[in-house]
């Protein structure tokens, strides 16, 4: 089910925060499960099985894993766990991509599975792996409540799109949390405004990158409206489905990590990838860089680790080789920083963001495409290739069109809505008014966001496919 | 406002405004048809054991809620304003409007599409008319894009493009040239079509093309209800109504229209039709995949046989004048195969007279 969904808004969500309310304290964690349960098996329900067999082994093996913390054992049950975690992980995501390149290498014509991806198994996998591995460090407690530990796995907001939240982000909320008007009215501001980010900035936006690959005139400002627009949806579509989860985490007592600090503000990658989905370059680091060694073993050996975490990193986005190249163009742009540019970049904070925006453009070209020799195609026709005329009228028209949603779009990727916000509120009138207004706008937003959903316009979320 | 205040006034709002919407849905009766979108509404799904397995009933209940929820056309008004005044975008839905006119763009050529559309009239060709007739001919009728989009910025077929494509491909058939002809107000500012009481020079062009001398004098009768165009629900927003005339004339007067399909003679302008959900039925009873309009008052015995779209619906009465009978074929209802189950081709005049929106978009033509 679609946060950004009818379904969802009008009968998912005020039935599950009636009964969730509604329920002692201890059975809200049961109420949060069935509905997550519900919430998972109303787009899938086949699908409920693998999270159910993933958590039924991080239950059992994490309490084996505490109780023989401190002895070999312990790491083989470790190993046991992560294997099965990635081997189902594998098998549903990544088994297709194998037979096809062994395929391809050998000349032989293994049949393709064809498994259709469970939503959100990547992130959910990687939850459990955190889980396990923060028991065997002795980070964590196991949980000893079946109930509370499918409740953190399977919990709705977080569980096809992230912010990866870790068991010990929350492992004391499953607990004992509290619920509060504040809380709430937090939720739904942050939710609102994650809506308004999918529903009238990204989809708009992908509306143009659509209309592009349809498009039989293509021109290179085509080309450039085409990359902006879609490094501005990623953004707006992940960034405001982070914002709904945490929205709704706050709604029901929860609090999730931010996952984006306007990353397109950044002035070299390595700033980028600390402000872009932060859950998932905290969890590399902590669960794949530091175990290799980090920056502790020497050059070469830094250098190796680099790699292999940003190739995990390209392929845990997709199972195809222009994912794994674009996490690899990461790879090469840190290292070049870390060992050359660094320094220069943070001095100059213009050149910086341009140098970050251009690359982080060129790689959501590649991102996108179809295959990687379809990504360089349209990287070459930005900058002439393919002898393109410079503009076409459709090009024209698109950009029209567009003009003012990706000036929206531009400014609200950038912390100065935030801070204007900020500032008038300090003001001794303008914060009256903003009080005042705050609650009309958010009201607003959500009619306007119903509207574009009932018209029935494109909605699908980039993320779910990872 | 205090702080708690305003967090109590938004949880408040939220929550009614959710929860309000959701037993409002619940609660409404069904609504069978959108009036103003012209097309039926999605019920609640059939429930069972399948269909949630297979996924098929949650799809179904997404449908069910987008069609049946309360005030869906107020929404769809917000969202094109919102669309077209707040974002500035150019279309909503493909829909555009500048100077009161609705119009759907339809952009870039789709040459497959022509060449499709000419194969298939090329099979009428070698079937039915080769080394029976000469008097084969071809016209093309622009939609309204042709007279706004370009001069707004909107991007447009190449139509010199398009015409040329299709007579090199229909080189048995003499091309007549409708577009200088025509102008936007020959057209419905709501709806695709053009205004029957419009076509009176277009008639004339084609008969001149064809031999036929058409010089009838008109008069003009107003359809008292107002026509909202398919344009119209496809904006969603509060455009003016058109006013819907015909053409009259005491040999229309006599004219009988016999539809193959019912078997029995319908009429040439239908006035129920003109109040029902789509008034430019009126002219000819809408979308029939044959009929013959029969004028007992034609000076000679000449036939026609027409294959077109809907355009030609309003246009046939004003050739009928050079014709014994004309012989409307809509190839998009009927197949070209059995067409001489029901008519006799010989020596008759043969004219292709299609819109550039479906010779664009031919996938529908047998």
């Amino acid at each position: 089910m679609l946060f950004s969904s009818v379904p969802f808004l009008f009968y998912f969500l005020p039935c599950t925060v009636l009964l969730y309310f509604a329920v002692p304290k201890r059975l809200k964690n049961t109420a949060l499960l069935l509905c997550s349960l519900f919430f998972y098996g109303w787009g899938e329900p086949r699908y409920l099985v693998f999270m159910l067999v993933s958590i039924t082994q991080g239950y059992f093996l994490g309490i084996l894993i505490e109780r023989h913390r401190g002895q070999r054992l312990s790491k083989w049950l470790l190993g046991i766990s992560v294997a099965f975690s990635l081997l189902l992980l594998g098998y549903c995501k990544y088994a297709d991509f194998f037979i096809r390149n062994i395929n391809a290498l050998t000349g032989l014509s293994l049949p393709l599975l064809r498994i259709a991806l469970p939503i959100g198994i990547s992130f959910y996998t990687f939850q459990m792996i955190s889980y396990v591995a923060d028991i065997y460090r002795g980070q964590a407690p196991a949980q000893k409540n079946f109930m509370d530990l499918a409740a953190y796995i399977a919990m709705f907001p977080q569980l096809i799109a992230g912010p990866i939240v870790r068991y010990t982000d929350i492992a004391g909320q499953l607990k004992d949390r509290t619920h509060s008007l504040a809380g709430t009215a937090l939720g739904i501001r942050r939710f609102i405004t994650g809506l308004s980010k999918k529903i009238l900035i990204a989809n708009v936006l992908g509306g143009l990158a659509a209309a592009f690959k349809e498009s039989a005139e293509p021109s290179v400002l085509y080309a450039w409206l085409y990359a902006i627009a879609y490094m501005l949806q990623v953004y707006f579509d992940f960034s405001g489905y982070s914002d709904m989860a945490i929205g709704l985490g706050h709604v029901l007592g929860f609090r999730f990590p931010e996952n984006f600090d306007y990353p397109y503000t950044s002035c070299s990658v390595t700033e980028f990838w600390r402000r872009w989905h932060i859950s998932l370059g905290t969890w590399f680091r902590d669960y794949l860089y530091i175990p290799l060694g980090g920056n502790r073993r020497g050059k070469p050996r830094w250098l190796l680790n680099l790699l292999v975490v940003w190739l995990a990193t390209g392929f845990w986005h997709g199972a195809a080789w222009n994912f794994i190249l674009w996490g690899l163009w990461f790879a090469v742009a840190l290292a070049v920083e870390k060992l050359w540019l660094l320094g220069p970049l943070e001095r100059h904070r213009v050149l910086g963001r341009t140098y970050v925006l251009l690359l982080v453009l060129l790689s959501f070209v590649l991102f996108d495409a179809d295959s990687v020799a379809g990504g360089f195609s349209q990287i070459a026709a930005m900058f002439g290739g393919g002898s393109l005329p410079a503009v076409t009228p459709e090009s024209l028209y698109i950009l029209k069109s567009y003009g003012i949603i990706l000036v929206i779009a531009v400014i609200c990727a950038t912390p100065f809505p935030k801070k204007l916000a900020a500032a008038m509120e300090r003001g001794r009138y303008t914060g009256k008014v903003l009080c005042a207004a705050e609650p009309m706008v958010l009201l607003a937003l959500l009619t306007v966001c119903t509207a574009y959903l009932i018209d029935g316009s494109f909605n699908p979320f980039l993320y779910f496919r990872f | 406002m205090s702080v708690q205040w305003k967090n109590r006034v938004l949880v408040a709002a939220v929550s009614l405004f959710l929860g309000g919407f959701m037993l409002w849905s619940i609660g409404k009766p069904l609504d069978a048809e959108s009036v103003s979108e012209r097309r039926p509404l999605a019920g609640f799904p059939a429930l069972s054991g399948e269909a949630v397995l297979s996924g098929r009933f949650m799809k179904d209940f997404e449908q069910y809620t987008l069609d049946q929820f309360p005030m869906r056309d107020g929404f769809r008004t917000i969202k094109a304003a919102a669309t077209l005044y707040l974002f500035g975008q150019g279309d909503n839905n493909k829909i555009y409007i500048q100077d009161g006119f609705a119009s759907r763009l339809d952009y870039p050529l789709n040459r497959d599409s022509i060449a499709y559309a000419a194969s298939r009239f090329q099979f009428i060709y070698d079937r039915y008319l080769k080394g029976r007739t000469q008097n084969i001919f071809l016209s093309v009728i622009p939609d309204k894009n042709y007279f706004m989009a370009e001069k707004n910025g909107y991007p447009c077929l190449p139509y010199d493009t398009l015409v040329a494509s299709l007579r090199e491909r229909m080189e048995f058939a003499r091309y007549m040239d409708l577009f200088p002809s025509l102008q936007l107000s020959d057209y419905y500012r709501t709806d695709p079509h053009w205004r029957q009481e419009g076509l009176v020079e277009a008639a004339q062009c084609l008969g001149a093309g064809m031999g036929v001398d058409l010089s009838a004098e008109y008069t003009v009768q107003p359809v008292e209800a107002p026509f909202y165009g398919a344009y119209y629900g496809q904006s969603a927003l509060p455009l003016p109504p058109d006013e819907l005339y015909y053409l009259s004339q005491a040999f229309l007067e006599d004219c009988r229209v016999y539809d193959y399909e019912a078997e029995a003679y319908i009429p040439l302008y239908d006035q129920e039709k003109a109040g029902g959900r789509d008034p430019y039925e009126m002219f000819l009873a809408g979308p029939k995949p044959l009929i013959t309009i029969e004028n007992p008052r034609a000076s000679s015995g000449k036939e026609l046989i027409l294959f077109r779209d809907s355009f030609a619906s309003s246009i046939a009465p004003l050739l009928a004048e050079g014709y014994a009978a004309i012989t409307l074929v809509d190839v998009r209802y009927i197949s070209p195969q059995v067409l001489d189950t029901f008519i006799e081709f010989g020596n008759q005049d043969v004219l292709f007279l299609y819109s550039t929106s479906v010779l664009n978009n031919s996938a529908t033509i047998k």
